[in-house]
């Protein structure tokens, strides 16, 4: 029921981006996010898709997989457009339907939201979860924000807590499949009925669930005390983080990709 | 003894959990000794304290009286808990709940990154232990796609890179299929050989215990009995007391020496041969009766045909999968985990649909009810239950009656015959009305997933297709279980029952229908199954040890082809006996 639920889910390859250093990747995906941000018009767009189509064809991920990240979030995309296309009331009008007007530029606005949220989403996907396994991300999150740890603040847990959250992400969906199917079997309906009866129907999985996460994170607490985890301090590393020539190739490339979007923007 | 050669030195260890109204004690007076290099079982019941004694050994409790001394440490001591722990190696039951790393290598290393050693090193001791357990190949392979087996001896890697003394197995194959159980006992056994590791494995099976060297039983917080496995598991009285199971050869010999009054000398009831002298010195049966006659069932009730399922593209979970199922009858679905046999079951009841040419059907007298028809997937989700593997894990109601009920509501059951349903499916659980006002989360796991069927019954299922019912329970556990289920189809309720454990099918079905990657291999009489040895290869099936048992008396007591038959007819240890030890008896 939920086999293709993809979000959070590494696929696993040997690619460039696969390879580059995750702190890299880390930086390169608030740099793109920023960029984002920037897109007003229809060449950035464009300028936008195909650096994206070059980060995919980097990573090299089947599209169908990079469609399943992105799948999930479509409803929302077009939730999102439908709303700020009936209510945006500036440009000129081109439909009227019953209260509402459609005006072009609020078209235009409606469709930069919610491409914007898709282009995040897929970025937060290729650049991050799908080439790069939740311990390298914890790491690479761990190692930028360390200076934060001369304030006291909890760098290494955080991310330990993350990586783990990542880790569970495919278990539990497989949980919920089960649950789900459980309670089908006991005359359960997700799919039909009203909103109200829908969101009661959730409830009986949601609770299991609840109750399951509780039991698996204090059954892996023990576990991992009884694997002498007992915080950072004095942990290595199996595959420490390393920056290579290669790593700063990645990040020139990508960065004057990202500019080329900005000046594309700005220019055009 | 010198701590040199004594790995655990327990000494009167009393240990209780706190809880709101009461103190209640887990252990109550514990000493236990284990030698370096020795490979000991800690049997009991559950909840006699096992695990919480285990948790004790690798300081994560600590005792609340008495003391444990581990490599000569004592645990209480605060300064050097952190030797114990890092000399000693834990695997516990649920594999997906003791993996941090998302990839196999990045699991292993987790234990030596912990306990800070550096890079080379670091390196060789992840990809030496991933030799030793054989998944190195799938050093990149993400953790979550591992099968349970592999998980396991992922563990046993992520401990091997710690360069353990002491490994402890708490109920560490619970969760596995019988071929990946083998390997992991054969990698733990190896160790001990290769590395003189000292291992204190927890288990509910008795085939495992008996490997051993030394068992510990443990009953309400305290040993109450320790030995040879040979000397200890085979009292039988005792054992099932405990609500153990003894090995089947001793039991058959204290149920014939019951049966016919004829004692046993003490070698005899500890070995197989000496079951074997025990019987052909006192026992001639000849012209054996014939039980367990099967009369050719013929009201199908239910049928599957041309059943294909595709996971991916090209990844296929069943193929082509045809199957009857009759009235009344109790149907054995048996077959290694992940063979697809749970994507079979959901065609059941439409949880999954055919695709193509397959076709699930329900009877009805006359009317012929198909998941095909999306109309008609209601009433098949009624007429057949679906008891899925761990189903206390689907509780979520307030009160147990709430619960039970949510089936036969969402039916539409009237408000009083739902009343009658529930209190029916209750008692057929074997439950007490009592826990009707309880919330199903302060019940213990067994009564939780007694409830759990209760819900499923209560909807009145013509059929019970039943997933792995006795997982996870102690053989006291799954005796009531299967009690349960033979009452059940006594009634007249239709039985599948999904199992990887052939003993139980063997010992309960009318019929076996055997899975293999995806392929219905064959459906026939537990009789017949087991008399086709070549086939029985093919199709990667061990023979029960009851069939093994009786082959072998049937050889020495010299029976006719006939007699031998006749014997086999028999399905569990008391009609052998019954059959042995004669007619009148």
């Amino acid at each position: 029921m939920l086999k293709d639920v993809s979000i959070g889910r590494y696929y696993q390859g040997n690619s460039i981006l696969h390879k580059t250093d995750p702190r890299i990747k880390v930086i390169l995906f608030v740099a793109y996010m920023v960029t984002v941000f920037f897109i007003t018009k229809i060449p950035t767009v464009a300028a936008l898709l195909l650096s994206t189509i070059v980060i995919i064809i980097m990573g090299r991920l089947p599209l169908k997989v990079v469609w399943n990240s992105v799948k999930p979030i479509l409803p929302i995309a077009f939730f999102i457009f439908a709303i700020n296309a009936l209510t945006i009331k500036e440009g000129n009008a081109l439909w009227k339907l019953w209260k509402f007007t459609v005006t072009d530029e609020g078209l235009m606005k409606a469709f930069l939201m919610s491409f914007r949220l898709l282009m995040l989403i897929l970025i937060t996907s290729i650049l991050l979860t799908l080439t790069t396994t939740p311990l390298k991300l914890s790491d690479a999150l761990e190692k930028l924000f360390s200076p934060l740890k001369v304030f006291k603040a909890p760098v290494h847990e955080m991310a330990m807590m993350m990586s783990i959250a990542l880790r569970f992400i495919p278990t539990l969906t497989d949980e919920t499949d089960k649950i789900m199917k459980a309670q089908v079997s006991r005359g359960a309906d997700y799919d039909t009925g009203s909103i109200l009866n829908r969101l009661k129907g959730y409830i009986t999985v949601l609770i299991p669930l609840f109750i399951s996460s509780f039991r698996r994170a204090e059954e892996l607490a023990i576990a991992m005390e009884a694997r002498c985890y007992s915080g950072g301090t004095g942990r290595t590393k199996l595959n420490p983080l390393k920056i290579t020539g290669k790593d700063i190739l990645v990040l020139v490339f990508l960065t004057i990709l990202a500019a080329s979007i900005i000046a594309v923007e700005k220019l055009i | 003894m010198s701590d040199n050669d004594c790995v655990v030195e327990a000494s009167n260890i009393k240990f209780a959990y706190e809880s709101d109204d009461a103190v209640k004690y887990v252990l109550k007076d514990v000493s236990l000794n284990l030698k370096r290099g020795s490979y000991v079982s800690l049997l009991g019941r559950n909840g006699s304290g096992k695990s919480t004694f285990s948790k004790l050994v690798d300081v994560l409790e600590l005792p609340e009286d008495g003391q444990i001394k581990v490599f000569g440490i004592v645990t209480s001591d605060e300064s050097r808990y952190m030797d114990i722990r890092r000399r000693t190696g834990c695997v516990f039951q649920n594999p997906d709940n003791q993996i941090v790393g998302t990839t196999v290598e990045e699991d292993v290393a987790f234990g030596p990154e912990n306990l800070g050693v550096p890079n080379p090193e670091l390196r060789e001791r992840v990809d030496s232990a991933l030799k030793y357990v054989g998944l190195y190949d799938l050093r990149n392979r993400q953790t979550a796609n591992l099968s349970g087996g592999q998980k396991q001896k992922l563990a046993i890697a992520g401990i091997l890179a710690m360069k353990p003394e002491l490994l402890l197995l708490d109920e560490a194959t619970a969760m596995l299929d019988p071929v990946s159980r083998e390997e992991f006992l054969t990698l733990v056994e190896r160790l001990i050989k290769d590395e003189n590791i000292t291992v204190l494995t927890i288990t509910h099976d008795m085939s495992e215990a008996d490997r051993t060297d030394y068992v510990y039983i443990m009953e309400n917080g305290r040993i109450i009995d320790q030995g040879k496995p040979q000397d200890v598991l085979t009292n039988v009285p005792k054992i099932k007391e405990c609500g153990l199971d003894a090995p089947i050869y001793s039991k058959l010999v204290y149920r014939l020496s019951t049966l016919t009054n004829t004692p046993y000398e003490e070698d005899e009831i500890k070995s197989f041969d000496g079951m074997l002298r025990y019987v052909t010195k006192n026992y001639n049966p000849r012209d054996i009766k014939l039980i367990n006659d099967r009369k050719e069932q013929e009201n199908k009730v239910f049928s599957v045909s041309n059943i294909t399922y595709y996971y991916d593209k090209d990844l296929c979970a069943l193929n082509n999968v045809s199957l009857d199922v009759y009235k009344g009858e109790l149907l054995a679905i048996v077959g290694r985990s992940g063979c697809g046999k749970t994507t079979l079951i959901s065609h059941f009841n439409g949880i999954i649909r055919p695709e193509g040419e397959g076709n699930v059907e329900f009877f009805d007298g006359e009317k012929v009810y198909t998941t095909r028809k999306k109309g008609d997937i209601k009433m098949i989700r009624q007429k057949v239950g679906l008891v899925f593997q761990y189903p206390e894990y689907q509780l979520f109601e307030e009160t147990v009656y709430k619960d039970i009920c949510y089936g036969p509501m969402k039916m539409g059951m009237p408000e009083d015959e739902m009343k009658k349903s529930v209190l029916a499916a209750v008692e057929a659980v074997g439950l007490d009305d009592s826990v009707l006002d309880k919330s199903p989360f302060e019940l213990s796991g067994g009564q939780q997933r007694r409830v759990a069927m209760a819900g499923v019954l209560a909807m009145k299922p013509e059929v019970l297709v039943l997933d792995e019912p006795a997982a996870g329970l102690d053989p006291a556990g799954r005796k009531d279980m299967f009690d349960m289920i033979r009452n059940l189809k006594r009634k007249g309720t239709t039985i599948i029952l999904v199992t990887h454990n052939m003993d139980e099918a063997y010992a309960n079905s009318d019929r076996i229908c055997v899975i293999k990657s995806g392929s219905l291999m064959t459906v026939s009489n537990p009789q017949e199954l087991f008399e086709d040895k070549a086939k029985l290869e093919k199709m990667e099936i061990a023979i029960p040890p009851l069939v093994d048992m009786l082959e072998k008396i049937s050889d020495a007591l010299k029976l006719s082809d006939e007699d031998r038959r006749k014997l086999l007819r028999a399905t569990n240890v008391s009609e052998a006996a019954i059959l042995i030890g004669g007619q009148d008896a």
